[in-house]
């Protein structure tokens, strides 16, 4: 080779080596002096707007940019006074009266009034879309009341002891920024999806759509900030896959990260720069099954599917962090009781309830269908077509988009033979799990069972509409018991929620009412 | 019809047999021998034997049959590979390398359907477009230039995602994306050929369309043929694994190369032998068909290349 | 240009033309098959029957399928490409997020590909059956059987995670802003405004990308413009001996390469369009915000509208890519005539 040939190779190797070696950035990075975090989640957020839409990824931005009358903090979960400083509610549980702080300002300078409060109200109502199914069967506009700058008042169409729950998932907009950039009649939506009108402790910088959302502190907040060392920014990063969060974490490019599976969160607690917190939560994960169509409707047949199911492998698939449902509702909610004689591995028992069905040997194919991409639904679903096929039933995984499951089990005629549902309440109080079993969840995600049983809704519907909790307390035992003996699913587990951070960012508070990834930034400050 | 003093005994059917395919049978030696001369192609061939042994005898050389059937074994989750276990166990604590060996039989048959259905569809539609002539010809072609003007892989995905997950769709879709090339191949073959002089006399003497197409230009088509349907079996399957590992084709519990490593990459750095193994299955077998295509195209076909 | 090359450009756009059209059509008909109900998707899992009819108001969904064709060829005239149902964004407004990304790679690619495939071509076949010749070709072997998201995979797990050499994936490290936008091209506006911390950032990250996504072609090219080299500097090698005449090294050399690019370059041109339908692999392995990604995204989401616009608009890119190929004929070869 002449010798020129050589000597490009020689300069070509020097550049490439002179580009690789490039040192580490660290995250929680100073520039000018501002403490900036980042946060890496799969998720994204496509549209942050409070009156149209919200998710894990979406409230956790939403949490940040806006505020809310009330707020849920701690574990168990309180609600405390937030643009509201003080509450009340009449007493036939249908007139609420929110008075308001006086120095709360949205992000442009506006004072938050009560106006503002109800343009927000009424905008969620009338787009129906979001958070409005919360509250649509008992608030009109015409029931939300100006009585003075700081004063507001809701009346419900019917008492409704969980009102002030959803409270804090009504985030207030400053109607003159969105008004003026509405388009066309449409109350602001498109603007809205990638912009904000709050008064919350951050507010926007960088957008950038499919790759990060950067959050600045508002370093006057009205509410102030509790440490003066708190985050002075926050980028929240898309990373779509699990071995990237991982090493952005381990590297430091990451100074928090969610939704690792429990290799990657157990091989990240042993770095000492890293700690993982690990706190039970409230999601509950069912596998739920069509009572009215197919072979599910015969009970039979559920409780041999419930007694054949090998529940400890899901804590497996979780190394441990999780523990196994004995209730229909958590356990740690309000009302909750432990049910005696819940079902565990018992492929005697399973045979023998196949064969009251009229099926000794199986011989038939049943869906089970689970959100695509999500390792651990997969993973339960194998260990159930395992558990199945012993009984010569087959197991035929169909993953969906979540979006897709959600219309399959809009319909009893579409609602698949067993679905693979985790379900959050958003609210700290039995009704909203108990609801689920109601005919009014007839159609949504987490009644996909189309459950019948006009006893236990009665008992739903009185416990609803009762304010003492002694009565509701007795009546919330018998529908544990009675919903846990028609196994309308197979009760899983909760599992644990944790989050990865690094050593330096302290001030997390648990909160098991947030979403999946969620967490509540305005806590959060750095440690030196 | 048996004729009084007609011996028909075994051997002379054999050699009657012989005799009349004298001239096919030594060709075919001439291939298997020209092939030989090119080591790259013995290579090619050779792995591609060993693919198809693997596919048939597959059942009996797994070290754990159950796991290929949905087994679980929790407790033996993520180990990595031993003797007991050469590839390892993945996440739900199965045998890699059954698995890995049962893919090949499912890769194989993957590969097959879609270049025998392209074929299928390709091909009729090739001659008919290149005897017909005509407007036939443009709209068949037009149609088949609108399929090749989009980049294979996108058109599968449009596909799959439409149709939903799963091999079969997957199947279908890796089907459309491949018959316009058998049309393009077949079409310019029967063009050239239908005025060749042995077609004209054909005709003249009034042998029947049928008949000249499938004495006559079918038998010149299938030497081009069979080197891209070689060819393209190994890029079926390369696609296959591609839509597998999307998310959009096999699903579990099948135990699709592709799919395998689209799981096994949530397991990485730590658990690397969940995602390397079937990623060496399925390069040996695209390389392997793709060998042997080259091989044979320099046998069968020298003057096309490229 | 002479009049025959004109004449041929129209024509070519004629049945470009036709074919865009034809593309419309089948891609059209392709999203409309899905199972499932598409405004619910869009409404959300918390939808009342309502709020997913406004839905379906919205998106049109509730027209026969001529009419809903109709209104879709008349956006995409007008540039409207209809709107994504999982981003909720116009999908215009999300292409020309993610496609300079696209483009950027793509470019990086082909140009990495082509540069490098002639090169190695050459070379091996300059140096025939020495060393390097027997590396090259083996390379260029196996490097079109290689599964592009295991290579990118692999890539990852020794020089990312194991060697801490090159980062895992995205354009630039989180805490770089991205530079002024001109073209957003990373590596181009960096250029421009002359911060090269950003353009050594982004050219670390597009590195691996690249490189995976250019291996095929690059075997592809390598191995025909070899094989090509060779039967040009054999035949004129051979007719120089039986001149008697010492081979000039240099012009033969040109003149041979210029004859082997003619092939060559018909397989750059389909290379192209492999690496078009690559980016989906490459994207997903390495968090790059392309549009491949946003297809994938949106075709695992039954979003038809994404999809259906990066399909016409990649193959839209491909015939482009044909056409540019066509003519680089007219250039390297001024005997080929057009129709």
């Amino acid at each position: 080779m002449k010798k020129g040939h050589w000597g490009l190779i020689v300069l070509a190797a020097i550049l490439m080596v002179s580009f690789t070696v490039s040192p580490a950035l660290f995250a929680y990075e100073k520039r000018d002096g501002k403490k900036i975090i980042v946060y890496g989640e799969r998720q994204p957020a496509p549209n942050i707007d409070p009156s149209q839409f919200y998710d894990w990824s979406t409230r956790m931005l939403q949490q940040a940019l806006y505020d809310a009358l009330l707020k849920y903090v701690g574990n168990p979960p309180r609600l405390i006074p937030w643009l509201a400083k003080s509450w009340k509610k009449s007493a036939d549980g249908k007139k609420w009266t929110f008075e308001l702080v006086r120095n709360a300002k949205f992000h442009n300078g506006d004072p938050v009034t009560a106006h503002a409060v109800k343009w927000s109200f009424e905008r969620t109502l009338a787009l129906k879309k979001g958070p409005a199914w919360m509250l649509l069967d008992f608030l009109d506009k015409d029931g939300i009341r100006v009585i003075d700058d700081y004063t507001i008042e809701f009346s419900l169409k019917a008492p409704y002891a969980a009102f002030e729950m959803a409270i804090p998932w009504w985030y207030i907009m400053n109607p003159k920024v969105v008004l003026a950039n509405e388009k066309a009649g449409d109350m602001g939506q498109e603007w809205m999806k990638d912009h904000s009108a709050g008064s919350g402790p951050f507010r926007q910088k960088r957008w950038e759509h499919g790759v990060l959302y950067e959050l600045e502190a508002v370093e006057d907040y009205w509410k102030g900030w509790e440490n003066p060392k708190h985050v002075n920014g926050v980028i929240y990063k898309i990373i779509r896959e699990s071995s990237s969060l991982r090493m952005g974490l381990e590297k430091g490019e990451l100074d928090v990260v969610a939704g690792l599976n429990s290799e990657d969160f157990d091989a990240v607690a042993k770095n000492p720069n890293i700690y993982v917190t690990n706190d039970p939560g409230w999601t509950t994960f069912g596998i739920k099954m069509n009572t009215q169509k197919g072979y599910t409707k015969d009970i039979n047949i559920r409780k041999a599917i419930c007694y054949a199911f090998d529940y400890p492998s899901m804590i497996k698939i979780y190394n441990g962090n999780a523990i196994l449902e004995d209730s229909p509702f958590p356990k740690g909610m309000k009302g909750y009781i432990p049910v005696p004689n819940v079902y565990r591995q018992d492929m005697k028992k399973a045979k023998e309830y196949l064969a009251k069905a009229g099926y000794p040997n199986g011989g038939f194919e049943l869906e089970y269908v689970y959100v695509q991409g999500l390792e651990e639904e997969r993973q339960i679903g194998l260990v159930l077509l395992d558990n199945l096929a012993q009984l010569g039933i087959k197991l035929k995984m169909v993953p969906l988009v979540w979006p897709n499951m959600v219309a399959r089990a809009s319909k009893v005629e579409t609602s698949p033979d067993l679905m693979a549902v985790f379900t959050t309440p958003i609210m700290n109080d039995p009704d909203v799990v108990a609801i689920q079993y109601h005919k009014d969840s007839w159609g949504k995600y987490y009644g996909s069972h189309f459950y019948q049983n006009e006893k236990v809704w009665d008992l739903i519907q009185k416990a609803r509409f009762t304010a003492d909790w002694n009565v509701r307390k007795s009546l919330y035992e018998q529908i544990q018991v009675m919903i846990m003996e028609d196994a309308p699913e197979i009760f899983g587990m909760l599992y644990n929620r944790r989050w990865a951070f690094r050593k330096h960012l302290q001030g997390f508070v648990f909160s098991p009412m947030r979403l999946t990834s969620e967490i509540d930034l305005y806590p959060l400050y750095i440690q030196d | 019809m048996k004729k009084e003093g007609d011996v028909m005994d075994e051997t002379s059917w054999l050699s009657r047999w012989r005799a009349e395919h004298e001239s096919q049978i030594r060709s075919f030696k001439l291939i298997l021998y020209t092939l030989s001369r090119s080591p790259l192609s013995v290579v090619g061939l050779s792995i591609v034997a060993a693919l198809l042994i693997v596919a048939l005898i597959g059942p009996l050389i797994l070290t754990h049959p159950e796991d290929i059937k949905g087994a679980v074994h929790m407790d033996l989750k993520l180990k990595p590979p031993s003797r007991s276990y050469p590839f390892g166990t993945d996440e739900m604590g199965r045998d890699i390398y059954s698995r890995v060996i049962m893919g090949t039989r499912l890769s194989l048959q993957i590969g097959l359907i879609i270049v025998f259905v392209a074929m299928g569809i390709g091909i009729p539609l090739g001659i008919i477009a290149g005897y017909v002539g005509g407007w036939v010809n443009e709209v068949i072609m037009r149609i088949t230039d609108i399929f090749l003007s989009i980049p294979g892989l996108l058109l599968a995905l449009a596909i799959v995602g439409v149709l939903g997950p799963g091999i079969k769709n997957a199947m279908i879709a890796l089907s459309l994306v491949w018959w316009p090339g058998y049309v393009r191949l077949v079409q310019g073959k029967t063009l050239s050929l239908r005025e060749e002089a042995f077609v004209e006399s054909a005709r003249s003497i009034g042998a029947g369309k049928l008949r000249i197409i499938f004495s006559h230009i079918l038998p010149n088509c299938t030497s081009p043929i069979i080197v891209k349907a070689s060819m393209d079996m190994g890029m079926a399957i390369l696609f296959a694994a591609n839509l597998g590992f999307i998310g959009v084709g096999a699903q579990p519990p099948e135990p699709e190369w592709g799919a395998m490593i689209s799981v096994g990459r949530n397991y990485l750095p730590d658990r690397w032998w969940m995602a390397t193994f079937p990623g060496l299955a399925i390069l040996f077998t695209v390389l392997g068909f793709n060998l042997l295509g080259d091989g044979l195209r320099d046998v069968l076909d020298p003057q096309s290349r490229g | 240009m002479g009049l025959s090359m004109k004449r041929f450009f129209v024509k070519r756009l004629v049945l470009m033309g036709i074919t865009l059209f034809g593309l419309s059509v089948v891609v059209f008909s392709i999203s409309r098959i899905a199972p499932g109900d598409p405004a619910r998707l869009a409404a959300g899992p918390d939808a009342t029957e309502e709020m997913v009819e406004v839905i379906r108001k919205e998106f049109g969904l509730d027209r026969p399928l001529i009419v809903q064709y109709g209104l879709y060829m008349k956006g995409l005239l007008k540039g409207d490409f209809g709107r994504s149902i999982r981003t909720r964004h116009q999908v215009w407004e999300d292409i020309k997020n993610y496609l300079p990304a696209t483009f950027e790679l793509v470019f990086v690619s082909i140009s990495f590909a082509t540069l490098f495939g002639i090169l190695f071509g050459v070379l091996s076949a300059v140096y025939r059956d020495r060393w390097i010749d027997h590396l090259i070709r083996f390379f260029s072997v196996t490097g079109v059987a290689v599964p592009m998201f295991w290579l990118g995979i692999m890539l990852q797990l020794l020089f990312s995670a194991k060697l801490h050499w090159l980062p895992l994936g995205g354009r630039l490290d989180t805490m770089i802003p991205p530079p002024t936008p001109l073209t957003r091209f990373f590596l181009i506006d960096s250029l421009l405004s002359g911060n090269w911390v950003v353009l050594k950032n982004g050219l670390v990250h597009i590195f691996l990308p690249a490189f995976v996504l250019s291996f095929p072609a690059l075997a592809s090219i390598t191995r025909i413009n070899r094989a090509e080299m060779l039967e040009v500097l054999h035949k004129d090698f051979v007719l120089n001996e039986r001149a008697h005449g010492l081979p000039n090294r240099v012009i033969l050399f040109k003149y041979a390469l210029k004859n082997a690019l003619i092939p060559t370059l018909t397989m750059i041109g389909l290379r192209y369009g492999w690496m078009l339908g690559g980016t989906i692999l490459v994207e997903t392995v390495f968090d790059w915000p392309g549009i491949g990604y946003y297809a994938v995204a949106a075709a695992v989401y039954s979003d038809f509208q994404p999809v259906m616009a990066v399909t016409i608009l990649l193959g839209l890119n491909f015939m482009i890519a044909n056409l540019l190929v066509d003519i680089g004929y007219g250039y390297l070869d001024p005997r080929v005539r057009y129709e």
